[in-house]
């Protein structure tokens, strides 16, 4: 019985920050990396069941990254995880969700697990796309905001709960194995303390390249590509304070100076 | 006095006289019966404190035994905050303890040195002994009736011993057996020491004749005037005898099992407070106890973990309520009491841990179980110390917790709001998310530059700390420090982005492996630079920097601000031309005042700028937290509960005509204006800190700042 979860390991931006010299990014001095928040949760889905379980299942960690992602990995192994999976090659420098996800696919296929959790999305792109790929890769059936699990190793199926928009919710059962993109809120992640970070380096963690999974560079190429990445301009608010008739008299004059009278 | 005629041989007590065979036999069955359970019981409770890691707290033995005595033969920690019920403890104490010398001498003499052929209680010394015996029956019984009126009419509310992290119902509520042990215990005493006297009247009636015994029947004084009472009333030698027969057993028989007893009820504080005493760790609040982070795990969540020191202390406990009053989270309805936190695990271990054979599998001491402790009792502590500061038995409640804790944090178990701090701490280090970049940003306030202490030598380098960095309201108090240092003209700096949070309330928040790594990084950063002191405004930064970095390589002399002003103000090196014309009350931080003694310093500089300082109630040592530390400041306040803060500006508003309440502490700063506020006293009185105080004397408060709404519209461009 084993779970793979997915992890990534995101950039925080500092408020100040500027561009990287080609324009396509922050420049990484401005951010500090940290693990996805979503991630927090799905790890900590995983652990929860490993442990009603009475540990009676495996829970691995995989992430693609460079060796700088060994944080996020290890954050996700002093939780509980048993052993990880880093994924890397300099040609994966560009890639976008979908170039990550047949990465991931060929290590589901690898690993056979049971089950897959994603986090609903990065919390620096956004694009919620990983998972819906990998399952669409695999094959598997795909939740996507699950906002509530019930699953125990070796279920034929799980029940889930589901955020849809305008606030409805539904309950669905899917079939396993699957993919389930994870929602915050699902439950209350642990916390990994310093000691356990430290202490996971002793978990064993596989570091595959890309001809290990049997993937070239061109089997990955991204289809999608960043052309340029700014600041937009913002526009301007006043919080206008005061009596009725001050807060009249601004709003008179802001008007007045819009309109270029 | 006796005349000559008498062989001083015969001046003495004929013990058992008159006693048939079958009498002095059932006495020492019963003697011999009694100290085998009082043996019993006092090996299986060292057994149950050896069942605990080693911590070797008792050595070296001999200063640690000397300071015992001391602290003991004073009473000096019994009597601080309660000078009558301390003094009358000590009536007790010497009273029980010349009558428990006497009475083994008497057995020395009968028992032991008597069948040897020596004897030495007679004559002179026999005299003397009856004078010393009754002056000591007469001090424990007034001692002891004091302890009755004290309980009974005095009704102190430290002395009820119901749990406040409990509910009316649960099993483990009601204290009330520890209330009637109490008294069982005064009355125990109190008739033990009233049947000697009547005892001993009773045996001049009875003996009333013989003139060997009447003559001397003064140095006897409390019984020989009982015995006229008694004669009084009409009692013969033949009734004094019947009497002195009956009162013998009863007297005899209820000491002896009161002996056994010692090591099973209350009385056994006898012998574990001078335990406790001479285990005492005198850094023990300001230094929290070290620990391998490389270990299998650390902290406490089991009995096995406690060291056999603490399983001592949970048993030295006396129940005196003093740390209950002292505590800042009691008073504010927070589920915990630091007394009543040590009963919790005494009782636990006294459930668990006094088999012959220790329990199979680990007793878990964190959780919501019967006696157990429950984590929010852990997390209401402040760490402010002043449990083990008031602790007459030498108790460490604060290391205590901070070692649950350390557990509760490896199993990641602890309040949600936490987990972003800590987190941004391992990120960024430091507690309030933000990045490192923007530690130093305060500066840019500034219409000079501060030394880099990385890049160039410097005389004072100024750890400037967390909130001091980045709290909105702080940092006023931190640019006002930068212009009077660079008024003074001390060559001072700082370190910039590479500052981390000194990590006093990450080690107090139990993050032991978090503050183990910004202690390493911090002093190899301190160590690459080139200074002569260390200076904050920060008394956390300035207790952890002082006390706990020496254990990692970090020997340093560091100064709190309020020393550093002082100096400057008494050298002439900061001149003070305004005066400040306000009436002012001041709140020691915890770790400035008590944790560190250091109460003179603000005080002086508050006299050095003419300030009509009134002291509040609750100053010094016994100054009341405001409710940060421990890691609170990053907790939110449960709504059943009152802040610590607020309790405390209450007390300043009852100072009347106050101008200025002032603090010396960033994260007092940040507590006491919510304080103040939240007691609706914004109108009455303001929150300074000193600092602000020392800049206004100075004349340099008025300096225009660069316009702050600027430097905000700016920041909100470029991150936009």
């Amino acid at each position: 019985m084993k779970i793979l979860v997915t992890v990534k390991q995101v950039a925080a931006l500092d408020d100040e920050f500027e561009m990287r010299d080609d324009g396509r990014d922050v420049d990484e001095d401005f951010f500090e990396e940290d693990l996805n928040e979503f991630d927090h949760y799905s790890v900590e889905e995983a652990l929860l069941i490993k442990e009603a379980a009475g540990d009676d299942a495996e829970v691995v960690i995989v992430t693609v990254g460079d060796e700088d992602t060994d944080d996020a990995l290890r954050t996700a192994l002093a939780k509980g995880a048993d052993r990880g999976i880093r994924v890397w090659d300099d040609s994966l420098a560009d890639a976008d969700g979908v170039a990550i996800a047949r990465v991931l696919a060929k290590v589901v296929e690898r690993e056979q697990p049971d089950m897959v959790f994603t986090g609903a999305q990065s919390s620096d792109f956004g694009s919620a796309v990983t998972g819906m790929a990998l399952a669409g890769l695999m094959g598997w059936p795909h939740a996507a905001v699950v906002c509530a699990l019930e699953y125990s190793p070796g279920d034929n199926t799980a029940t889930l709960r589901r955020e849809l928009e305008g606030g409805l919710e539904e309950i669905m059962t899917i079939r396993c194995p699957a993919v389930l993109s994870i929602q915050l809120g699902i439950n209350e992640p642990r916390y990994a303390s310093l000691r356990g970070i430290k202490q996971a380096k002793q978990k064993p963690v596989d570091e595959l390249t890309l001809d290990d999974l049997g993937l070239s560079a061109d089997s990955i190429a991204p289809a999608s590509r960043v052309r340029r990445m700014y600041a937009p301009e913002k526009g301007q608010a006043e919080l206008i304070t005061g009596s009725a008739a001050e807060q009249a008299s601004r709003l008179a004059e802001i008007i007045k100076e819009l309109r270029g009278m | 006095m006796f005349s000559s005629d008498y062989d001083p041989e015969n001046i003495t007590r004929i013990l058992f006289r008159d006693f048939p065979t079958w009498m002095l036999i059932v006495f020492y069955i019963v003697a011999v019966i009694a100290i085998g359970v009082f043996l019993y019981g006092v090996w299986a409770q060292i057994r149950k404190y050896r069942r605990g890691v080693r911590s070797g707290a008792w050595t070296p033995f001999w200063p640690r035994f000397r300071n015992m005595v001391g602290t003991v033969l004073s009473h000096r920690t019994v009597k601080r905050r309660a000078r009558m019920a301390g003094s009358m403890h000590a009536w007790i104490f010497y009273g029980f303890t010349l009558l428990f010398i006497g009475t083994s001498l008497i057995t020395l003499d009968q028992d032991i040195t008597g069948p040897l052929g020596f004897h030495f209680w007679y004559g002179w010394f026999y005299l003397v002994f009856g004078i010393v015996m009754d002056v000591a029956g007469v001090a424990l019984i007034v001692g002891l009736l004091y302890m009755m009126y004290r309980r009974k009419w005095l009704a102190l509310p430290k002395l009820d011993y119901t749990r406040p992290d409990r509910e009316p119902g649960d099993p483990d509520y009601d204290r009330s057996g520890y209330r009637r042990e109490d008294w069982a215990f005064l009355w125990t005493l109190i008739i033990i020491a009233i049947t000697g006297f009547l005892l001993e009247a009773s045996r001049v009636v009875w003996l009333q004749n013989e003139a060997i015994v009447w003559d001397v029947r003064w140095h006897a004084p409390v019984g020989t005037a009982i015995a006229y009472v008694m004669m009084g009333l009409g009692l013969g030698p033949e009734g004094g005898g019947d009497l002195r027969m009956g009162l013998w057993w009863f007297h005899g028989i209820l000491a002896l099992t009161f002996i056994a007893l010692v090591p099973y009820t209350k009385v056994m504080h006898i012998f574990t407070t001078l335990g406790s005493l001479m285990a005492r760790d005198p850094e023990g609040k300001r230094r929290m106890p070290s620990v391998d982070v490389d270990a299998e795990h650390i902290g406490v969540s089991h009995f096995s973990d406690f060291t056999d020191k603490y399983l001592l202390q949970f048993d030295a406990c006396t129940k005196c309520g003093k740390c209950h009053e002292a505590c800042p989270a009691r008073a504010g309805d927070y589920p915990l009491s630091p007394r009543d936190l040590v009963l919790t695990l005494r009782e636990l271990a006294n459930d668990t841990q006094w088999k012959s054979a220790p329990p199979a599998e680990p007793v878990r001491v964190i959780g919501e179980g019967v006696n157990m402790v429950r984590p929010e009792t852990l997390w209401s502590c402040r760490t402010c110390a002043a449990c083990i500061e008031i602790c007459p038995v030498g108790i460490e409640h604060l290391p205590m917790i901070v070692e649950m804790r350390r557990a509760l944090v490896e199993e990641g178990e602890f309040d949600p709001m936490l987990q972003p701090t800590l987190r941004s701490l391992q990120k960024s280090g430091n507690s309030l998310g933000e990045s490192k970049r923007k530690r130093p940003r305060w500066t840019r306030k500034l219409d000079f530059e501060i030394k880099d202490a990385r890049k160039e030598p410097v005389d004072v380098l100024w750890y400037v700390g967390d909130y001091a960095s980045f709290d909105p309201r702080s940092q006023k108090v931190t640019i006002a420090f930068a212009r009077i240092l660079n008024a003074a003209g001390v060559s001072f700096g700082i370190l910039y982005e590479d500052e981390q949070t000194a990590g006093n309330d990450v080690r107090r928040v139990g993050e032991e492996g978090l503050f183990q790594a910004l202690a390493e990084a911090n002093i190899e950063l301190l160590d690459s630079c080139e200074f002569k002191t260390i200076v904050t405004t920060d008394p956390h930064t300035y207790n952890t920097i002082k006390n706990e970095y020496p254990e990692f390589g970090g020997n340093y002399t560091i100064e709190h601000a309020s020393m550093m002003l002082e100096r400057l103000i008494r050298e002439g090196k900061i001149p003070t031309p305004v005066e400040l014309d306000y009436r002012v009350t001041f709140h020691d931080p915890c770790h400035l005042g008590r944790i560190n003694g250091d109460v003179e310093p603000p005080r002086q500089v508050m006299g050095q700028l003419g300030l009509d300082l009134v002291e509040l109630p609750r100053n010094r040592d016994n100054s009341f937290c405001c409710g940060a530390g421990g890691g609170r400041i990053w907790l939110g306040d449960p709504p059943d509960t009152k802040k610590p803060a607020e309790l405390r500006a209450a007390e300043a508003a009852g100072i009347g005509g106050l101008d200025v309440l002032v603090v010396n502490c960033p994260k007092c700063l940040n507590m006491m204006e919510d304080g103040v506020k939240g007691t609706g006293n914004e109108d009455n009185f303001r929150v300074m800190e000193l600092i602000e105080l020392v800049e206004e004397a100075m004349g340099l408060s008025d300096d225009p700042a660069p316009d702050e709404d600027d430097e905000t519209a700016s920041e909100t461009a470029a991150s936009a």
